[in-house]
């Protein structure tokens, strides 16, 4: 190739004028594959999605779920998405930022979704992960728990975790806990 | 010391302090420090290595300066070793560096006791005849040899240690100890005490897959006569089997059991490796029989008695999905039995000891405790003498070798690089060494390789015109990018051998820098 | 006549013909010279295998390198990285390793750049002719792929046009085992290809974690993520980066080096200890064994085993293989080394194939457009293009995201770019890559699928005709 680079060496100069400055920033192949994603959700009507850094950062997203059944209906809750830039090798970083009373959700708002950690693959999509974390609203289980007192008393008395969840989402304490209103 | 540790830590956490130590304790000698040896050496001191000896008569010449990393502008003209060994010194200053101005060839030749000092030589770039005496001097005096060489875009490296035991021989993958063919008492007791038909989800998706492949295999045996699955047929019947006992799709406990269900059916008792170490004469040990082969025979005794065929038990069980009583539960019981055996296996030692005339205690509890927790994995390595392999390859791999095409290169190599010190000999000069007798080094490199050939028995057509042409146009260059790659295969056996631990190479490693095509050919 | 100069054994290799070679090969006494003069190498980290990657090159005739490093040394780092003392440690490796080969190989030039492989522009990259990778990241590595391939240009045939390709060598070692490969973008498959061939680390399900560990790995891990919410929760931290090293780093930043460096031990040392108290308490109430500070370390950093004669191994491929890449002085390798010295010695050289689909190195379709098109107009073409026919197309260019046909805030925040030239949301560019998503018929179903474009305005005035001609 050393012929080649002699040959490069005078073209430079002439290649740098004439086409102009090169972009500075190249998408990563995460980025395109994130791009396809998006621009094909297809979200349940109870979800809706927004880009706090605007229309060219689609990298970092909020994902809002307003549960139309089960325990937590009424109930508004925001997903942080952090999407790596070699996605989908990688899965999202997803974090609840609202603070909830659920037994798959702790208090810090990690989510124990096996498809964003142990399962993930890179044929699953966001969309995928969206009805994930739908379904953990429609369908929380005790079997899986991060928060281990909210998983107890969903396993022992169903009523009282139906009332310790209307209380936290309208703003109450649930134990030593204290919840900020989330109902919309 | 708190230093070192940082220093070595990202090593430690492959070959453990026991692996340090004994890197600490070795002394090495080095002959020849061009390129080869000299890059050897590096990876050697910064590893730690207790002390090194480099042995090199030449003088620094400025053509050293394109290809060792070791000597620098203003080392031309003065002694290599003193200069590479200073440079080397400056890596590691918990490392004593020592040189010895004198051409290996004449050292061989008149101190053949010299060589006795060292744990393990690294003898690089040295032609055949001083090989093969300096293979004679080491197995003489049990010092362990490593024989390296570069040459322009090939190049080899040869293990020659009459015998290497290893007991940490750590490899990959190693299917787990579980005995789940063979339960003992403890452990079936444990798996009665569960039940499996639990109603609480919790329990039922973490009772882990020990558990139910002990009791389903126990079922399944009392069904079928007391055999367990053995058939293709009765394999499938029994994952069934285990699929309906699931209540949930996503109960991970049970696509464990399902995945790892092959383990009930396997055969019981000792691999044919292991039977091979029994079998073998050194496991009839006498007072000069070393503590390996003693362990040896203690295992024979214990798998013919307490063992009930088995070997002893490794104690230790990968993660798997389980509560975390169950688990740790678990993890006692097959730590209680590993050490019952163990037991067994050490007063066996004992015994054996003092029938063969040594201090019953001479042989560390934990060396015991380590050779039975890798009772499965014992690994011998017999390298033959270098001179038997040059004389009487086995023949059919060679021609095995000369006719696979995967191979033609490096075996064309390996008869290549005997033909240059042939050539070498005749000449006195290497072939290539000058432009304007190419064509003519050509002819006679050829017609001495396809002379050593013969003289093997082969037939000399398998050599391509291309191999010779490049060979001769290497002309005995020693490129630093080759060096180093030999340099490193060979400093990375030596870890192996002084480490005791994982598997050193067989055979002989033949370099293709060409397409990288390389080969360890088991002559 | 023989060569009794510096060069003696390297000038064998180039200036003797030979029939093992690659093609284009031209043997010749100033084959070295010209090596030096016109070929100027990139080396991505000096670390294990950057040190050794800048030594091999510079003993196999390279005088012009570079090298780019963020890190400072480390105590650790002293087992295998050989251009670095004692007395180095917290000095920026790039810099100190680049004065080490300086002062032993007298004639070479290497130039350090301490700071991250972002911070650099694609001018900055483009001046190479070769880059050398010594990494140990699927990030670092994705992203030099990326800016490597970016360089790359097809012709109206999809031949790529050999003056812009960029090739690479990469490295990677684990303990004893590591792998050296080629990628000539455009000619053997790029990262991006084959990135299948890096497992995704283990991650082990949070409610394990939580609620029945079993190992003192669970027990550190979970220290380790309720530790990093602890530490993060009391600050406004823009978790851009969410990893603690780029953490640590950000957050001292703009302090003076060696206070930097004292700073980040310390923070290290400090995190991998209230970890380790957790973890321990975890463990202690668990009845777990074997959580220590080793392990921990051993989370919280991802510390991989490495030793120096794996590094060398691997390294020698590499600098090898760029000197046959750039001299054809041999065969170049195809196209992928992987190296085992676990049990025994195992060399295995495997031929991965392109993937021709590839949005990293692929040629994707050529549209030659006007300038006066809209981007609507745009879409339409997409639409009926034999090539494409892709329907409900969204579009960005470059990390501008051009038009979105779902959700619907995007197609509202992007619905104004439909009207306006496509030649001036493409930054008057006179040609540059552009990709497109939408729905294509394939076997009578429709599946979305997403296509790389390379877009030629016609008629603006640059070099792209003279590209055109001499690449066809």
């Amino acid at each position: 190739m050393i012929r080649l680079f002699k040959v490069k060496e005078k073209q430079r100069e002439i290649a740098e004028n004439a086409n102009g400055r090169a972009p500075v920033k190249k998408q990563s192949a995460g980025e395109l594959r994130l791009h396809k994603d998006i621009s094909e959700l297809n979200l349940p009507k109870t979800t809706t999605i927004a880009f706090p850094n605007g229309k060219d950062d689609l990298m970092n997203f909020e994902v809002t779920i307003r549960p139309d059944e089960g325990y937590y209906r009424g109930g508004m809750f925001v997903f942080t998405f952090q999407v790596s830039p070699v996605y989908p090798h990688e899965a999202p970083k997803v974090k609840c930022k609202t603070k909830v009373y659920h037994p798959n959700i702790d208090l810090e708002g990690s989510v124990c979704l096996n498809i964003l950690r142990e399962d993930w693959k890179p044929v699953l999509n966001i969309n995928t992960i969206v009805y994930g974390l739908h379904h953990l609203f429609t369908e929380p289980n005790y079997e899986d728990p991060l928060n281990h007192e909210a998983a107890a008393v969903l396993r022992d008395n169903p009523k009282m975790f139906e009332s310790n969840v209307r209380r936290a989402m309208s703003g109450g304490y649930v134990g030593q806990t204290h919840f900020t209103r989330c109902t919309c | 010391m708190t230093e070192s540790k940082t220093k070595y830590d990202r090593q430690l956490r492959i070959w453990g302090e026991q692996g340090q130590a004994a890197l600490e304790k070795a002394s090495i000698c080095l002959l020849n420090c061009g390129p080869t040896g000299s890059e050897a050496l590096k990876n050697l001191v910064l590893g730690g290595v207790g002390s090194i000896t480099v042995i090199d008569g030449s003088k620094v010449e400025e053509g050293d300066l394109g290809n060792n990393f070791m000597v620098d502008d203003s080392s031309v003209g003065q002694s290599k070793a003193k200069s590479v060994c200073a440079f080397l010194q400056e890596l590691n200053d918990a490392v004593k560096a020592k040189f010895v101005e004198e051409s290996p060839e004449a050292l061989i030749e008149t101190n053949p006791s010299f060589f006795s000092q060292f744990t393990l030589v690294i003898a690089t770039q040295l032609v055949e005849a001083s090989v093969l005496k300096l293979d004679r001097i080491c197995r003489q005096t049990n010092v362990m040899l490593i024989c390296a060489r570069s040459y322009g875009l090939t190049g080899m490296v040869r293990i020659s240690v009459k015998e290497h035991t290893v007991i940490e021989s750590k490899p990959d993958h190693f299917l787990d100890d579980l005995r789940l063919n063979n339960p003992w008492p403890e452990l079936k007791r444990f798996a009665e005490s569960i039940d499996l038909n639990s109603t609480d989800p919790v329990v039922h998706k973490h009772t882990p897959y020990v558990v139910i492949l002990v009791k389903m295999a126990e079922e399944w045996a009392n069904s079928h006569g007391g055999r367990l699955p053995s058939t293709r047929e009765e394999k499938r019947e029994f994952k069934d089997l285990l699929k309906g006992k699931m209540i949930g799709l996503d109960e991970d406990n049970y696509k464990e059991a399902i995945e790892a269900s092959f383990k009930v059916s396997a055969s019981r008792g000792i691999s044919s490796g292991l039977c091979q170490i029994l079998n073998d004469s050194s496991a009839e040990v006498d007072s000069v029989s070393s503590d390996f082969w003693v362990m040896v025979a203690a295992l024979k005794e214990f798998i013919a008695n307490e063992g009930g065929g088995e070997a002893p038990l490794e104690g230790s069980i990968p993660d798997m999905t389980s509560l975390t009583e169950y688990y740790i539960n678990l993890q006692k019981i097959y730590q209680a039995k590993a050490e019952a055996d163990f037991l067994a296996v050490e007063q066996r030692v004992r015994n054996i000891l003092k029938r063969i005339g040594r201090e019953p205690y001479s042989i560390p509890k934990t060396t015991i405790k380590s050779f039975c927790r890798n009772a499965r994995k014992l690994t011998v390595c017999r390298y033959r003498p270098i001179e038997e392999e040059l004389n009487s390859p086995v023949l059919s791999e060679l021609q095995k070798y000369l006719t696979d095409e995967d191979y033609s290169a490096a075996v064309g190599f390996y008869i290549l690089l005997r033909a240059v010190d042939r050539f070498a000999a005749n000449y006195n000069r290497f072939p290539g060494l000058h432009v304007g007798e190419m064509d003519e080094d050509i002819s006679r490199l050829k017609t001495i390789a396809v002379g050593l050939l013969g003289d093997l028995g082969c037939n000399g057509s398998a050599l391509t015109e291309d191999l010779i042409n490049e060979m001769c146009r290497f002309g005995v260059a020693e490129l630093h990018a080759v060096a180093a790659f030999i340099g490193g295969v060979a400093s990375q056996e030596v870890i192996k051998l002084i480490t005791k631990q994982f598997v050193p190479m067989s055979g002989t490693f033949i370099f293709n820098g060409i397409d990288h095509k390389s080969q360890l050919l088991a002559l | 006549m023989t060569n009794t100069g510096k060069w003696r054994d390297l000038d064998k290799l180039l200036s003797r013909p030979g029939n093992l070679v690659n093609p284009g090969f031209e043997p010749s006494p100033e084959l070295k010279d010209d090596l030096g003069e016109y070929t100027k190498v990139l080396v991505v980290g000096a670390g294990g295998l950057g040190c050794e990657l800048l030594k091999d090159l510079a003993l196999s005739g390279f005088t012009n390198l570079h090298v780019i490093d963020m890190d400072t040394i480390e105590v650790t780092n002293l087992n295998r990285q050989f251009l670095f003392r004692l007395q180095d440690v917290g000095k920026p490796k790039a810099e100190v390793a680049a004065k080490r080969v300086m002062e032993r190989v007298s004639g070479v030039n290497i130039v350090p750049h301490f700071c991250r492989i972002e911070d650099k522009d694609l001018d900055f990259y483009r001046e190479f002719n070769i880059i050398a990778l010594g990494l140990d990241s699927i990030e670092a590595r994705s992203y030099i792929n990326s800016v490597a391939c970016s360089f790359l240009e097809y012709d109206s045939d999809d031949k790529p046009s050999e003056e812009t390709i960029k090739p690479m060598v990469d490295g990677g070692t684990e303990g004893f085992k590591g792998h050296a490969r080629v990628i000539l973008p455009g000619v053997t498959p790029c990262f991006e290809c084959t990135i299948w061939l890096f497992p995704p680390q283990v991650k082990f399900p949070l409610c394990t974690l939580a609620e029945t560990p079993r190992t003192a790995a669970h027990c550190i891990e979970y220290a380790h993520l309720i530790k990093w919410d602890e530490v993060h929760s009391g600050k406004a931290f823009d978790a851009d980066d969410p990893e603690h090293m780029q953490w640590i780093y950000s957050e001292v930043r703009n302090w003076h080096s060696s206070v930097n460096m004292i700073l980040i031990v310390l923070l290290f040392i400090l995190l991998t200890l209230a970890i380790l108290s957790q973890a321990l308490k975890r463990a202690e109430l668990f009845g777990i064994p074997g959580v220590t500070y080793s392990l921990t370390q051993g989370v919280v950093k991802n510390i991989i085993p490495a030793i120096a004669s794996t590094n060398a191994i691997i390294s020698a491929a590499c600098a090898l293989e760029a000197l046959k890449i750039v001299t054809a002085c041999s065969r170049i390798m195809s196209n992928y080394l992987t190296y085992n010295g676990l049990e025994g010695l195992h060399t295995k050289m495997t031929e991965f194939v392109r993937d021709k689909d590839c949005l990293v190195c692929g040629p994707g379709i050529l549209l030659e457009l006007e300038t006066s098109i809209t981007l609507q107009k745009f879409m339409e073409l997409v639409g009926e293009h034999p090539k494409l026919l892709l329907s409900k197309p969204s579009v960005t260019y470059q990390g501008k995201t051009l038009y979105m046909q779902a959700p619907p805030v995007l197609e509202e925040m992007t619905r104004s770019n439909l009207k306006l030239p496509l030649f001036d949301l493409m930054d008057k560019m006179s040609k540059d890559v552009i990709h497109v998503t939408g729905m294509t018929n394939k076997d009578d179903k429709k599946t979305s699928c997403l296509r790389k474009l390379r877009i030629v305005f016609k008629g603006v005035d640059g070099i792209t005709d003279v590209d055109m001609a001499s690449g066809a």
